[in-house]
């Protein structure tokens, strides 16, 4: 009995990891700005969302494993397969300027975490992008598998950094389970935000390709849905940690921000000296990881699409296409960073809108493609939670489309 | 006009897939939804046209042959869709547009997984062959419909033209349908393919192509293509297959590659691939399986060959000619005594030079270099190192020769190692 527990367990261990680490590294430095600026602006009245947007979470996650695991193939491949060359191929090109802005503030939050700790930009930036250039081409799977792994243990850092300004819990418990949402636009778009920046186009596709890269089959199905679920919960508790962190110092005493770097520096006086260097070493913790991710992520989905050779085992010649587009990510995200006076804010607000625009198009697809009897055999959805997933889809679609309008009016 | 149809002899199925279809009175009768195509040797024939159209909801069929003329639409001589039937593939025939247009296919000619961008027909007598696969950069764009302005811009800023990158059908394996991989059996398209390639092919492929690949290949080419893969892949792959088959695939395989995998796989399966396995190979597979896979014994081979002092070279020759084909070892042969106990070794070089009524014993170096079964792999590597030689024997505390290991056996084992 007891010997059956552990070797249970010892199977989840081995064979979790896609989740918890896309999920991880969804709170990238967009996500921490986000969240920081939730908690600053409007305190303790937003957290609450953080609990449909675990759920959405899981649904949409669960539906990603499930094509992984049952299919074999990846998200892109499903899309190409099913639905022809011209809408891939527009598609990929809406992926690709997303994700470079996405890229891109990841590097944007590499340089502010270490400005906190006094690097110039001009040596923190070239460095991270070496850094994850290396990490790529000189790592295998395995490798950067377990790197990936540790740095989601980093994530901690904002759950001690929580526990460190000894909040009032019970008022945090009240706020987490209290609805309440004004008709402020700014709140608005706030809350939209959170649920952009948690549920983003590029993490579906870096999923369902590395629970495809993981060899993970129908029969362990079930430790990858354990995966998925743990992982979402996890990002959403780091969430809660950074939201409620900015809510009791910054919204407490009316400081204003305007980044995550903003953030962590105004936490210094209210929450001692640790919580801000911790705030700044879980900013800089994301930014590199989702850094690492976000280009080689990319550049395997849109080759997958086209059928261009996309291993890292391969030498550049073989691979151009491959090579070409994960080099254009870093050195393009890194670059523009280190252009002087380069509109920062305004790039980071563009992305998102384009990410808000791709929502809609791969949650459709993704729900027909899960509907697809031909792919899914016995694994299509039931109707239970096609009701369930449609429903979440349609408001995540709401939500992104609102978003979208709003930022051309 | 007409001359100029006749010109247009090549078309790509993107250029037909809905066209409209002009039945005999004029009326429209559908849409081209997808062909059919009959699978011959060398290039599929079409034999049928899918249409789709607004009155009936499941796909109707429509014979190539009651199509009379293409144009920008495509005339034929049935007169309503009344006279049309439903699909039913015959035995050897499938669906172009669902089983081809945007899958992957092996090209077995570079050796490579490509993806449809779109195929080529030849139009030859009304009828229309399938000739070419395109996977190029050219054909994705012309599929997207932004072919004439990336012409136009690369013409007006470079002067150079995108190339079509066709491949002929004749090099291609198509992988999407397990129908098309039995269809091409009898030609073993992939087997044409270094082992070496084809288990990098194997191991890019997703689980479900792997598996339906694999088992698609002849016992041999399967055994070549084994030995070259991951020992992941390997044991995933031969997880999938029933133990009658998996043994006569790892019957090919050489003995120490065997046992390492046999060593991979779960108990139970092991030993039911060795029941079935003939009996001697199963024997000597057991002997390897019994050490521990970083010492010699673990990696040594028994498939080599041996004679007594007293025999000659013509008689060992002969021997060799009649069995050199199944042993793992060539390049050297052994000289052991009653008691199998190693006396010398004699290079594949100086058994050939070798007069023929010359006694081995005469020929032998008896300097020979051996390892004991316990040795660990850098002991082993070491006396490689040293002594230069391409095969190392392997003997038990009484010096009697159990096996032989082989630089490469070694070399597998080692190189995940090296440059760390």
């Amino acid at each position: 009995m007891w010997q059956a527990g552990l070797l249970k367990a010892g199977l989840f261990f081995a064979l979790i990891g896609p989740g918890i680490i896309t999920s991880n590294v969804d709170n990238d430095a967009g996500g921490i700005t986000t969240y920081s600026l939730a908690g600053a602006h409007y305190g303790l009245s937003l957290i609450w969302i953080l609990i449909p947007v675990t759920v959405a979470l899981v649904i949409i996650q669960e539906i990603c494993a499930r094509m992984g695991v049952v299919s074999g193939k990846g998200l892109s491949d499903l899309i190409r397969e099913r639905f022809g060359a011209k809408i891939t191929f527009y598609l990929m090109i809406i992926l690709l300027l997303a994700n470079l802005g996405n890229t891109l503030c990841e590097f944007a939050g590499i340089a502010a975490s270490m400005e906190i700790f006094g690097v110039s930009k001009y040596v923190s930036v070239p460095a991270g992008a070496f850094f994850v250039w290396w990490l790529v081409v000189k790592g295998n799977y395995k490798s950067v598998e377990k790197a990936f792994l540790l740095a989601c243990l980093f994530y901690l850092s904002y759950i001690i950094s929580g526990f460190l300004v000894n909040p009032k819990w019970s008022s945090i418990a009240v706020a987490s389970i209290t609805p309440s949402l004004s008709f402020d636009s700014g709140m608005l778009t706030m809350a939209i935000g959170i649920i952009g920046t948690t549920i983003a186009p590029w993490m579906q596709f870096y999923l369902q390709s590395s629970i495809v890269d993981k060899g993970l089959t129908a029969e362990s199905y079930k430790y990858a849905r354990m995966d998925v679920v743990f992982g979402s919960i996890t990002v959403n508790v780091v969430a809660f940690f950074i939201i409620m962190l900015c809510a009791v110092t910054l919204f407490q005493n009316g400081l204003k921000i305007e980044t995550a770097k903003d953030a962590a520096l105004a936490l210094a006086p209210l929450a001692g000296s640790y919580a801000s260097l911790l705030f700044a070493f879980g900013l800089l913790n994301a930014s590199l990881f989702a850094a690492s991710i976000l280009p080689l992520s990319t550049a395997y989905t849109v080759c997958e699409a086209f059928g261009w050779e996309s291993s890292l085992d391969r030498k550049f010649i073989e691979a151009p296409q491959f090579y070409g587009l994960y080099s254009l990510m870093i050195i393009l995200g890194a670059g523009i960073i280190l252009l002087p006076d380069v509109p920062l804010i305004k790039i980071m607000f563009y992305s998102q809108v384009i990410n808000g625009i791709l929502l809609p198009f791969i949650l459709i697809f993704m729900l027909l493609l899960i509907n697809d009897k031909r792919i899914m055999g016995d694994y299509v959805n039931g109707r239970l939670m096609n009701m369930v997933s449609w429903t979440t889809v349609i408001i995540l679609i709401g939500l992104s489309v609102a978003m979208v309008i709003s930022a051309f009016f | 006009m007409a001359e100029n149809r006749e010109l247009q002899v090549f078309l790509f199925l993107s250029e037909i897939l809905g066209r409209n279809i002009v039945g005999a009175t004029g009326e429209t009768l559908g849409r081209v939804y997808d062909l059919t195509a009959e699978f011959v040797e060398p290039y599929p024939i079409v034999t049928g046209i899918i249409l789709s159209s607004a009155q009936k909801k499941s796909p109707l069929f429509l014979p190539w042959n009651d199509v009379l003329d293409m144009d920008l639409s495509i005339s034929v001589s049935v007169e309503s869709i009344a006279e049309l039937s439903p699909l039913h593939l015959k035995e050897g025939e499938l669906l172009l547009k669902d089983a081809l247009l945007d899958k992957q296919i092996v090209d077995t000619y570079g050796a490579k997984i490509r993806r449809v961008n779109d195929l080529q027909f030849l139009k030859a007598r009304q009828r229309l062959h399938l000739v070419h696969v395109d996977v190029g950069f050219r054909g994705l764009i012309r599929r997207v419909g932004l072919i004439k302005l990336l012409d136009v811009i690369l013409q007006g800023l470079f002067d150079y033209k995108l190339t079509n990158n066709f491949i002929s059908w004749k090099f291609t394996q198509p992988l999407n349908s397990p129908d098309l991989l039995q269809l091409n059996i009898a030609q073993s398209r992939l087997s044409q393919i270094h082992p070496a390639d084809l288990a990098d092919i194997l191991e890019e492929l997703d689980i479900k192509q792997r598996a339906a690949v694999f088992q698609a290949l002849d016992v041999e080419t399967a055994a070549e293509a084994l030995e070259e893969t991951d020992p992941k892949v390997q044991v995933s792959l031969i997880k999938d297959l029933n133990s009658e088959k998996a043994s006569d695939i790892i019957e090919e395989m050489s003995l120490s590659e065997a046992a390492d995998l046999l060593a991979d796989l779960p108990k139970a399966k092991a030993e039911g691939i060795l029941n079935e396995m003939e009996k001697d190979i199963a024997d000597d597979v057991k002997e390897l399986l019994s050490h521990p896979e970083r010492e010699a014994g673990g990696m040594m081979t028994t498939s080599y060959l041996s004679f007594s002092p007293s025999t000659t070279v013509k008689e060992a020759l002969e021997k060799f000619r009649l069995e050199a084909a199944d042993v793992d070892l060539v390049y050297y042969v052994y000289v052991i005594n009653e008691d199998e106990r190693l006396l010398g070794v004699i290079s594949l070089r100086d058994l050939i030079l070798a007069t023929e009524d010359q006694k081995l014993e005469d020929i032998m170096d008896d300097r020979v270099i051996s390892v004991k079964l316990d040795d660990k792999d850098d002991t082993i590597a070491e006396q490689f190192a040293k002594y230069a030689v391409t095969a190392i024997p392997v003997v038990d505390e009484d010096e009697k020769m159990q096996g032989t290991i082989i630089f490469k056996n070694l070399l597998e084992i080692v190189a995940p190692e090296l440059g760390k």
